[in-house]
């Protein structure tokens, strides 16, 4: 894989250091000269000095046709300009841009980012999807959330228990993908029987979410 | 008529299209992140001053920006002008866009947009080359 990395600190030296291998090429891009040295001292690889907005600094230090750009630059809009600058004209085929205004990650995106990425959003969504389901139920947020993935436990006084998939109706927004049981994992039919503390698997959308927990914990 | 105009970035240009545009009778609104920007304005202007960040959609928003017909985008920074100007096309589809850029590449990622772009380097070399030809006709 091809992989640019235009900008940031100790970031980019996380980002060099997970994908620094022979398997991938790394384009590193930094506008700061000190930030540039370091890099080389402590990565070994080579560093081109310049901003990753500016034309002939994406030409000069070759990142056309990059599977990957990550821009960690300070400003949002730097890595807004330096992600579209590689996109439009680089044939880049992924941007990722990483932000600090959370309010961005869908603003960006509307205008044309593969990917935004905010720590203060993450944060956010995880603690809604946190606070959104009870104890036993956890969800995961796949495709930039476009996918929602619920764990859930069955107890003895869900209605669910005990009895054989095909009897329960499943709604058909939502999917049961993996059983979880005594470390074992089943991946279901209709002939199989939901017990008591099994782990389900659900894949559903996550404006389903909701309904399909609320469908599990119906008591008898 | 009277026309609505947000102008952002209240530097030299900014501030002298806004002096102009409130003595030719338009309702002006400027912003600017840094207050003494508005030092720039002169006595005759009569429109309004915003001291906010651009990138900051709540503060075009409070600055009615859907109302606009025209918004001219002149901050320091090209990066943000880019940014800003994407905003006010795709986002709240203001008629008339008008950005300054001092770096003439920036004209690529603009090309499908309904922005007006004007180009300070680019004006420049085209006044040095009429100089330089008129010069030869003498």
């Amino acid at each position: 894989m091809k992989i640019v990395i235009a900008g940031g600190t100790y970031e980019a030296e996380y980002i060099i250091k997970m994908f620094h291998s022979s398997k991938n090429s790394l384009v590193v891009i930094n506008s700061s000269k000190e930030e540039a040295e370091t890099l080389i001292k402590r990565e070994h690889v080579a560093v081109y000095v310049g901003y990753p907005w500016r034309y002939f600094v994406l030409d000069e230090a070759n990142v056309h046709d990059a599977d990957v750009f990550i821009a960690l630059c300070e400003k949002d809009t730097d890595n807004y300009a330096s992600c579209l600058l590689a996109k439009k004209c680089f044939g880049v085929k992924k941007c990722i841009c990483v932000v600090n205004n959370p309010r961005n990650v869908d603003l960006y995106k509307d205008l044309g980012i593969d990917s935004v990425i905010s720590s203060t959003y993450l944060l956010g969504q995880s603690v809604k999807s946190e606070s959104s389901v009870e104890q036993l139920i956890k969800t995961l947020s796949l495709e930039n959330d476009r996918i929602c993935m619920i764990e859930a436990v069955v107890l003895s006084k869900y209605r669910v228990a005990g009895k054989k998939l095909m009897n329960i109706a499943f709604p058909k927004y939502a999917s049961i993908s993996c059983i979880y049981r005594d470390s074992r994992i089943i991946i279901p039919n209709g002939q199989i029987e939901i017990k008591t503390r099994d782990k389900l698997l659900i894949v559903c959308a996550p404006e389903d979410q909701n309904k399909v927990m609320a469908f599990i914990q119906q008591e008898r | 008529m009277s026309n609505k105009m947000l102008i952002i970035g209240c530097g030299r240009l900014g501030a002298s299209i806004a002096n102009e545009a409130s003595l030719a009778g338009n309702s002006v609104v400027v912003m600017d992140s840094d207050k003494k920007a508005f030092d720039r304005l002169s006595d005759v202007f009569s429109g309004y001053k915003i001291l906010a960040d651009a990138t900051d959609l709540t503060a075009l928003e409070d600055a009615n920006i859907k109302t606009c017909r025209e918004v001219v985008i002149t901050t320091g920074s090209d990066n943000v002008n880019l940014f800003l100007a994407h905003v006010c096309d795709k986002v709240y589809r203001i008629p008339h866009i008008y950005v300054r850029f001092d770096d003439p590449d920036k004209g690529l990622l603009i090309k499908e947009f309904n922005v007006e772009a004007i180009y300070p380097f680019q004006l420049s070399h085209d006044k040095f080359v009429a100089l330089k030809s008129q010069e030869a006709k003498k």
